[in-house]
């Protein structure tokens, strides 16, 4: 680990003002399961630690216009028991139970959660300068990518890993951002962007700025949402595929229907084309297919995780299963 | 060390290790026999019931100290640093940087001429702390001229692939075994089944990654060790430093797993001594988990092809494989052994072979050859009772045999494999399988199926294993063996064993192992902790008893005929009022308090080998291609049990490591830069707690009437050896095609239905 200072800033206006001032490169620690990690091995390099936990305001979950304001800082094991957030949000307390365990939830946070870095195995590499760490070339591509995207890749193949991000953009959330010049909001799908547009960052955070909280809208009369999460062991791994599903059935068919899956794309991808064959009809599984079918047109897979596509339809299909229920 | 070395140290070999040629090759004189066991299993108060580990409070409280965990005064820090290259000429390597640096007592280099994998080492530093330590590895330069490379054992078999070894092929034969004809036996057949398995590589693990302290104490070297072996250790270290053997005591403390990673001297073990010895200060080097999967070994794969004949009524009449290992460096596992062995077949004909890649050595991993081969040969033995429309259980007990060399060889001292299957058969409701694989009923996506494997092992034990029983004055009673408790609860099996003999409780024994000055013991490994040290632990409580009997027979002027040992008092037999308390007696013995008991020898015309039958019962999701373990009986015949709490222990790991392997386990190498992509515990995945379904532990209870004198076989292997193989059974049972490739992930599962739908 290189040697880095530490801020500890008291303010939300301190924190903006060490970031956009800052001469070194930057690095905010909230729960700090990741970061800590990356700093030790290498993967990441800061001059400058700032550290939120001293900033009061940043954490927890308010009703505010009929939604919920949820505060970057709150710990995801207070998220996953917000009684609020259980009675009309099922999918966001399903996507926080499902990550990580009992430990992590109770450290990490859910704004370090909507920000984390990819958990590609070559840019987690120390010895590898991959293209998302300014380097020339992306080594998964040709090399082992059974966990790599299946949508989106465009010069680097990572997969964004978070749970809670397609969870809160199925139910529409916004995001709030700190910046020098007060708080700025963006549709949470907004903030993240691909590879096309940065290879090197995940989100449209420019400098100084930094996520301050999500909020989520109130559900729609009869909305029903939940998450499908398919790994490869029981816990403590990250989503080879996950659906995040918010929908509102009347009559047996789907008059509302939000898509966005994890693990298949460098950002939460949001299934505009299921979505559209959807609306109107009933789930069956001839629909789903159709839906999946629709949705896998824009699919490329690499070498190895072709099994991806498969695992698209499955996870699709439980979630417009359990919410058709 | 490789499993040819882990053969001839656990006197594991094809031919059969009780022979007396054998054993003198193996360095041992051939032994005289160990007498039958004298006490029926229920006579005994502690041997073979439930007994807490006595060192359980230490470890569940934090207290008991592992390698990690020694702080000696003066100690530094040791650190490697080790090629970030497959293959590579070292050109220089320049210290000086490092040594400028303040903190940092010295800087050796270890890597002269060609480096041959990723992570070999090739520099190292000696300083005051770690973050000193770790500084300072950054600062040694070093200049390296690339070689090509090669970490794909798929493409190393290609004659243009890079050359591993300086003027050696790549591919390498390591095994040959025929007996009958097998042509004539597939002529015989009614049907053939020939199909391909694969088992993948997987990595040891243990939670206490590897590490040693050395200290010199003048001209003695003093190394805590994490290992399964002080023994070996001591005396690699003694041919390496040219120090004489008597100069130097290896120590093993608690110790958090090697499941066959530490079996031997490591060359970290060597560098931490040579710094300590440079700077006259202790030094304690450590492995990070990144080093745990590049540099300590690993299991080597498999491509196993089978081809097998029977009759109709399932008698096998031709059994044929050629495998295709891979061990890096190393030279890979043979795998035919349990095709070799365990079923009833006149022809049977093996085939191997290795290949070498640019990836550091493999080494024995828990069941070395067995674990891959049961995977295969199981396997093949339910396509084969599927393809003859048998009962997979039927089909095995159609071939059982009684004779080793597939009932060709020498009789088995003893197998319970037929209760094995009995107990098991109808613990998990064996009846409850899918009469035909995959056509169950379906629950949506979810399949179950059950599925059964059966595993054939070693586990004899060493004769001249030595033990003491010492008894003190004060009343007090020693138990010391060089052996190491790698966490099976070897030193809970001493304190059973000598205070069932000496009628006293296990908490009365205080036990020391652990140390390579104590009396010889064989490493851990190859299942023999147990019958090694139990029977000398047992003899030398015998003789301890026989001379307490002498002493009280004086005492009470009486027969020493006559003299029973019980509740701690000495009395007679003909007049149960004449008796004398043990403390009296014991105090008597004040100038003859040593006793030592040995491990003596085995009949050669009997083979002596452990069995077990595992069932497991299995739902697979058909759409998602996750496999749920939903139920776990494992059926196990090591002899008379010792401690059935720790037995059942050794079991669940076993199990528990078997599933995790075969569902998700798997290093993965990279070919650009010959570098594994998960070397951590994120992206090499290992079972956690919510992937483990009920497992329930069976044991035949046969007692092998001339192993030895307790009739103990071993346990440490057979858990690990069938357990992927059951699941992959069960997968098939399930959804009716064989996933035939471990682990069994969720892709494998999807495209081996895939290959289902294809077929169909």
């Amino acid at each position: 680990m290189r040697e880095f200072k530490i801020a500890e800033p008291r303010t939300v206006d301190e924190v903006a003002a060490l970031l956009t001032e800052a001469t070194e490169t930057t690095a905010l620690i909230a729960g700090g399961t990741d970061l800590i990690d990356e700093l030790k091995s290498g993967v990441s390099t800061a001059g400058l630690v700032v550290d939120l936990r001293g900033v009061p305001g940043l954490a927890g979950i308010a009703a505010e216009k009929g939604g919920l304001r949820i505060g970057a800082m709150t710990r995801i094991a207070d998220l996953a028991g917000d009684a609020a957030v259980g009675r009309d949000y099922a999918v966001l307390k399903e996507a926080a139970l499902s990550l990580a365990t009992p430990q992590l939830r109770n450290v990490g946070t859910v704004g370090g959660n909507l920000c984390q870095r990819p958990r590609c195995w070559y840019y987690r590499d120390p010895e590898v300068i991959c293209r998302r760490k300014g380097g020339f070339n992306c080594f998964a591509y040709q090399g082992r990518n059974k966990y790599h995207c299946i949508f989106g890749g465009n010069g680097c193949f990572i997969v964004y890993p978070s749970d809670l991000a397609p969870a809160l953009i199925s139910l529409g959330a916004t995001a709030m951002i700190a910046t020098a010049k007060g708080d700025k909001t963006i549709p949470l799908e907004a903030f993240y962007a691909g590879p096309d547009v940065d290879v090197t960052r995940e989100n449209v955070l420019a400098k100084g700025q930094f996520l301050k909280s999500v909020w989520v809208p109130a559900p729609k009369a009869g909305q029903k949402s939940t998450y499908v999460k398919l790994e490869e062991r029981g816990t403590w791994d990250f989503a080879l595929v996950s659906a995040a599903v918010a929908g509102v059935v009347k009559g047996g068919a789907l008059a509302d229907i939000s898509i966005v899956m994890g693990g298949v794309a460098p950002v939460p991808w949001r299934l505009k084309k299921a979505e559209d064959v959807l609306k109107g009809k009933a789930v069956t599984e001839a629909v789903v297919r159709q839906a999946a079918d629709a949705a896998l047109a824009d699919a490329s897979p690499l070498r190895e995780n072709g099994y991806k596509t498969d695992l698209v339809f499955a996870a699709l299909k439980n979630a417009l299963t359990a919410i058709a229920a | 060390m490789n499993s040819k070395e882990y053969r001839a140290e656990t006197m594991i070999d094809r031919e059969d290790q009780a022979r007396p040629a054998k054993a003198a090759a193996a360095g041992q004189a051939a032994k005289p026999a160990e007498p039958a066991p004298e006490a029926k299993p229920s006579d005994y108060r502690y041997i073979g019931k439930l007994t807490s580990r006595v060192d359980g409070r230490e470890v569940v409280t934090g207290r008991a100290k592992y390698t990690h965990d020694v702080k000696l005064l003066g100690m530094l820090i040791g650190k490697i640093l080790r090629s970030p290259r497959a293959a590579a000429e070292v050109v220089s390597v320049d210290l000086a940087p490092a040594l400028a640096l303040p903190g940092v007592m010295a800087a050796i280099k270890l890597a002269e001429g060609k480096v041959r994998y990723a992570g070999e080492q090739v520099a190292a530093v000696a300083a005051v702390d770690e973050r000193t330590a770790e500084k300072a590895l950054g600062l040694i330069k070093v200049e390296y001229k690339s070689l090509p490379f090669v970490v794909d054992w798929e493409k190393a078999r290609d004659a243009s692939a890079p050359q591993v070894r300086d003027g050696k092929p790549n591919v390498e034969p390591i095994n040959k075994y025929n007996r009958g004809d097998v042509e004539k036996g597939f002529a015989e057949a009614d049907v053939v089944v020939e199909k391909i398995y694969r088992t993948g590589f997987e990595i040891h693990h243990p939670t206490e990654t590897h590490g040693s302290v050395a200290t010199w104490d003048g001209g003695h070297l003093i190394v805590v060790d994490s290992t399964q072996n002080v023994h070996g250790v001591r005396d690699g270290l003694a041919r390496a430093l040219k120090v004489p053997a008597s100069n130097i005591t290896v120590i093993k403390t608690y110790m958090g797993g090697g499941f066959g990673s530490k079996l031997g001297l490591n060359e970290y073990t060597v560098v931490a001594a040579n710094l300590a010895k440079q700077t006259g200060r202790p030094v304690k080097i450590l492995l990070s988990r990144r080093d745990n999967a590049m540099c300590v070994g690993y299991r080597p794969s498999s491509l196993q092809t089978y081809k097998v004949g029977a009759k109709k009524d399932g008698t096998l009449t031709a059994l044929k494989l050629t495998n295709t290992a891979s061990g890096g460096i190393g030279a890979g596992d043979d795998v035919a052994e349990p095709l070799v062995d365990i079923y009833k077949c006149p022809n049977c004909k093996a085939d191997e072979q290795t290949v070498y890649t640019n990836t550091c050595a493999s080494r024995a991993t828990r069941a070395p050859g067995h674990t891959q081969g049961a995977f295969g040969l199981e396997g093949v033995m339910d396509e084969l009772a599927a393809a003859l429309d048998l009962d997979p259980l039927e089909l095995r007990r159609k071939n059982y045999s009684i004779k080793n060399r597939g009932d060709t060889g020498i009789p088995y001292s003893s197998k319970a494999l037929d209760q094995c299957y009995d107990l098991g058969a109808k613990a998990i409701g064996w009846e409850r399988r899918n009469r035909k694989p995959g056509e169950g009923t379906a629950d949506g996506p979810r399949r179950r199926g059950l599925g059964v494997a059966t595993s054939i092992w070693f586990g004899a034990g060493v004769p001249g294993t030595l033990a003491d029983i010492v008894l003190y004055p004060d009343l007090s009673v020693e138990v010391i063996c060089g052996t190491q408790d790698i966490g099976t609860g070897t030193r809970t099996h001493m304190a059973v064993v000598a205070a069932e003999t000496l009628g006293l409780e296990p908490r009365d024994i205080a036990v020391k192992e652990g140390n390579s000055d104590y009396p010889w013991a064989p490493l851990s490994g190859g299942s023999q902790t147990t019958p090694s040290v139990a029977p000398a632990v047992r003899d030398a409580g015998l003789k301890a008893v026989e001379r307490l009997k002498a002493v009280a027979a004086a005492r009470l002027k009486i027969d020493a005929g006559d003299v029973v040992m019980a509740d701690r008092k000495f009395s007679s037999k003909a007049d149960p009022s004449k008796s004398v308390p043990f403390a009296d007696v014991y105090r008597d013995l004040r100038r003859e308090t040593v006793f030592h008991g040995e491990r003596a020898g085995m009949p050669s015309d009997f083979a002596y080998n452990t069995f077990g039958a595992h069932f497991a019962e299995v739902e697979v999701n058909v759409e998602t291609g996750r496999i749920r373990v939903l139920r776990y009986v494992a059926a196990h015949d090591s002899g008379q049990i010792i401690n059935r709490l720790t037995a059942e222990s050794q079991v669940l790991g076993g199990i528990t490591q078997g599933l995790s392997a075969g569902l998700f386990e798997e290093r993965v190498m990279d070919d650009a830069t010959g570098n594994p992509v998960n070397p951590n515990l994120r992206d090499y995945k290992i079972a956690t707690s919510l992937d483990i379904p009920e497992i329930v532990p069976v044991f035949a209870d046969l007692v092998d009437p001339r192993i030895n004198n307790l009739g103990t076989k071993g346990l440490g292997e057979p858990p690990r050896i069938p357990s992927s193989a059951a699941i992959a059974n069960a997968v098939y049972n399930a959804i009716g095609v064989h996933v035939r490739e471990i682990p069994m992930t969720p892709k494998r599962v999807l495209e081996a239905l895939k290959r289902k739908e294809a077929a169909s």
